[in-house]
């Protein structure tokens, strides 16, 4: 694989960041995505700043950021939410950016504008982009004004008191979410007009204790459909181009476990069409920054907007594999103000590449969330393979946090040759102390469906087979207890004890 | 046999002993020369009836930890002591434990209080999402371990309850 960016891109952008606004970054994020961002950052000669709680002392991105500031909190997660003690500290080192990465702040439009007021640049959109596409309502109202393409809903703010009978209206199933969610919290899926009544109240409590919002829509859910989305830069000019798309398809509760580009469910027509009706939606927008526009993708081919993501994705390494670009070093230079300087012909694609994400779970368990301590690691090495990773050795995997560990990326010439490169490398991705899913992503990907590319949301819940324990062959068995008798202290000892009668009389017979 | 691992909730009984080039395993249905040589790099070489293979073996008090034909897998040493132990002890159901690591989002019991089986004794969160945990039978809440807003790791235990007098 190539070095990304291409060094000569990386070498001028070095030499235009002198002039940027900001000499230093804090990033407002942990675990993964920290470090990621960190690369970046410290590769164009800018300072690179973390924030942590104690919680994290150990972790990566504390040991290689150029400054580390301890906040507190209630909670952990607490602490990398409070938008005072991360200002302060951006204060204190003297930043000049803030980088929010994902989930956190990075949705937060008061953050943003907190950020602004502070004089600092915020790598991200404006606080009104975060604002119109963070409230469900407002985004698909605005995306179909524009005349893209939104599924058939009832909103409940249109006229609560009909809300209910304007929902049944619609087609079943229905899918009802939280105006102010994402992520899959508080979403329902609901295949009886009877049950729609308790559903809507269940999703209220839910909006409400996520969100502190308890404004619900309803909208038509398409059966087994994929999860394709496009990312999209804007410049401060007007300026927007796509970066083409990602497959999300493969989800577990509504969250992403593996993503890919090129999606096999589109042609080079129907690439097109998507990719460029998220452009114009950004573009109608003024979108600024990096985003992510998703789509419901129907088994005919159709496709509604869902929502868009006014930050970094999890998932932007697959697109930095098959386009060159560093997507952190384009936003670090939007925020800086620079334009975004090619057109959209001069952004290409090629090969393919697919993450998997290395959840502290148990997949035979309901994809229940593990914990345990870090006692070895090691990740896999090669050609076309990238780990993003959050855990060091010595590291404690708690509850406190999200249960994702880190990222596998691999890329091929093709598809095929992806999947068997990443076969090989979750293989060979051996994490010993807590359960993950790894084995879990091994099954999925060797699964005919996978293979051929045919899945959809719903897939892992139609073959549980894949998230079950599979059983232990006798000569497996065998070799694990060999395995454990021989690092297991009192077994040695008691066998040490005894001499072995054979081996006393084979000193005596050569 | 007086040594055991525990692997995915089964139990099996073996011995080690000494042969002229490294141990052999006794089982309840084999008995397999076995080796395991630790390399410089923290992986190590098993042998079993002279395959050999690269493993990547860690321990943890009684858990062993083994990254073998690309899965990881867990096994525990059961003392012989503690195995003769638990088989006396009482029920488990006057030990509430967590399902699953998560916070605790709402308490129903305090300590003292008489609670019917099936009643709802506190709520947990995990994976964004809400599970209840209900009384495994008639009894008076003792104890509870954790405050709303705490976390904890699966197996924690959450609260003890007793028998109603």
């Amino acid at each position: 694989m190539n070095s990304i960016p291409h060094p000569e891109i990386l070498r001028a952008a070095r030499k235009r960041a002198a002039n940027w606004p900001f000499r230093s970054v804090l990033i407002a994020n942990r675990g993964e995505i920290a470090v990621r961002i960190l690369r970046t950052v410290q590769s164009l000669g800018l300072e690179g700043v973390v924030v942590y709680h104690a919680a994290d002392r150990k972790a990566p991105a504390v040991s290689v950021a150029d400054r580390a500031i301890e906040i507190t909190g209630t909670t952990p997660v607490a602490a990398y939410l409070d938008a005072k003690q991360i200002l302060a500290a951006a204060k204190a080192s003297g930043a000049g950016a803030i980088h929010p990465g994902y989930g956190f702040l990075s949705e937060n439009a008061g953050f943003a504008r907190a950020v602004a007021d502070a004089g600092l640049s915020f790598v991200g959109p404006t606080p009104e982009q975060i604002e119109l596409m963070g409230d469900k309502v407002r985004a698909r109202a605005f995306v179909a004004k524009g005349g893209f393409p939104v599924a058939p809903s009832a909103i409940e703010d249109d006229d609560p008191a009909t809300f209910a009978e304007r929902a049944l209206k619609l087609p079943f199933p229905l899918l009802i979410k939280p105006a102010a969610g994402g992520g899959g919290k508080g979403m329902r899926i609901v295949r009886d007009a009877a049950q729609l009544g308790g559903e809507i109240e269940r999703a209220r409590s839910e909006g409400q204790r996520y969100f502190g919002d308890g404004r619900l829509y309803v909208e038509r859910y398409i059966e087994n459909p994929r999860h394709i989305e496009v990312q999209v830069l804007g410049d401060a000019h007007g300026k927007v181009v796509h970066l083409f798309e990602r497959e999300c398809s493969v989800q577990r509760r509504f969250q992403k476990i593996v993503e890919e580009t090129p999606s096999p469910a589109l042609d080079a027509e129907l690439r097109q069409r998507i990719c460029e009706t998220a452009a114009g939606i950004a573009r109608s927008a003024g979108y600024r920054n990096a985003g992510t526009v998703e789509f419901i993708f129907g088994q005919g081919g159709e496709f509604y907007f869902l929502e868009m993501n006014t930050r970094l994705q999890v998932e932007h390494p697959v697109t930095e594999m098959i386009t060159g670009k560093d997507l952190v070093l384009e936003q670090l230079r939007l925020a800086a103000g620079e334009p975004l300087g090619y057109a959209q012909e001069q952004v290409t694609s090629q090969g393919h590449a697919i993450e998997f994400r290395i959840y502290a779970e148990d997949p035979s368990r309901g994809y229940t969330p593990t914990t345990g301590p870090v006692l070895k690691l090691r990740a896999p090495e090669g050609a076309g393979i990238r780990v993003d990773s959050g855990i060091v050795e010595g590291q404690d995997v708690t509850a406190a946090f999200d249960p994702m560990l880190a990222k596998l990326i691999v890329g091929g010439k093709d598809r095929t040759e992806a999947i068997a490169r990443a076969d090989w490398a979750l293989a060979d991705y051996a994490l010993l102390g807590c359960v993950t899913n790894t084995a879990f992503l091994r099954r999925l990907l060797n699964h005919q469906a996978f293979v051929d590319g045919q899945v959809h949301t719903g897939f892992l819940d139609e073959h549980p087979e894949i998230a079950a324990q599979p059983a232990l062959d006798p000569a497996t068995l065998h070799r694990l207890l060999a395995g454990a008798a021989l690092v297991t202290r009192p077994m040695r000892d008691a066998a040490d004890l005894v001499p072995d009668l054979h081996a006393a009389i084979g000193a005596w017979s050569n | 046999m007086h040594h055991a691992f525990k692997l995915e909730d089964q139990e099996y009984n073996l011995e080690l002993s000494r042969a002229p080039a490294g141990y052999r395993l006794h089982l309840a249905d084999a008995m397999l020369p076995v080796n395991l040589h630790l390399e410089d790099d923290g992986s190590a070489v098993l042998t079993v009836q002279g395959r050999s293979e690269r493993v990547l073996v860690a321990t943890r008090g009684d858990d062993v930890f083994i990254h073998l034909g690309g899965v990881a897998y867990q096994l525990r040493y059961e003392h012989p002591l503690q195995r003769l132990a638990a088989q006396s002890q009482g029920s488990a159901a006057d030990h509430v434990r967590a399902p699953m690591p998560g916070s605790l989002v709402a308490l129903h019991a305090k300590p003292g209080q008489a609670v019917a089986r099936g009643e709802t004794l506190l709520v947990m969160e995990s994976m964004k999402m809400e599970t209840t945990i209900a009384a495994p039978r008639d009894g008076v809440v003792e104890v509870v371990h954790f405050a709303v807003g705490q976390t904890f790791d699966r197996d924690a235990l959450l609260l003890e309850m007793k028998n109603v007098d």
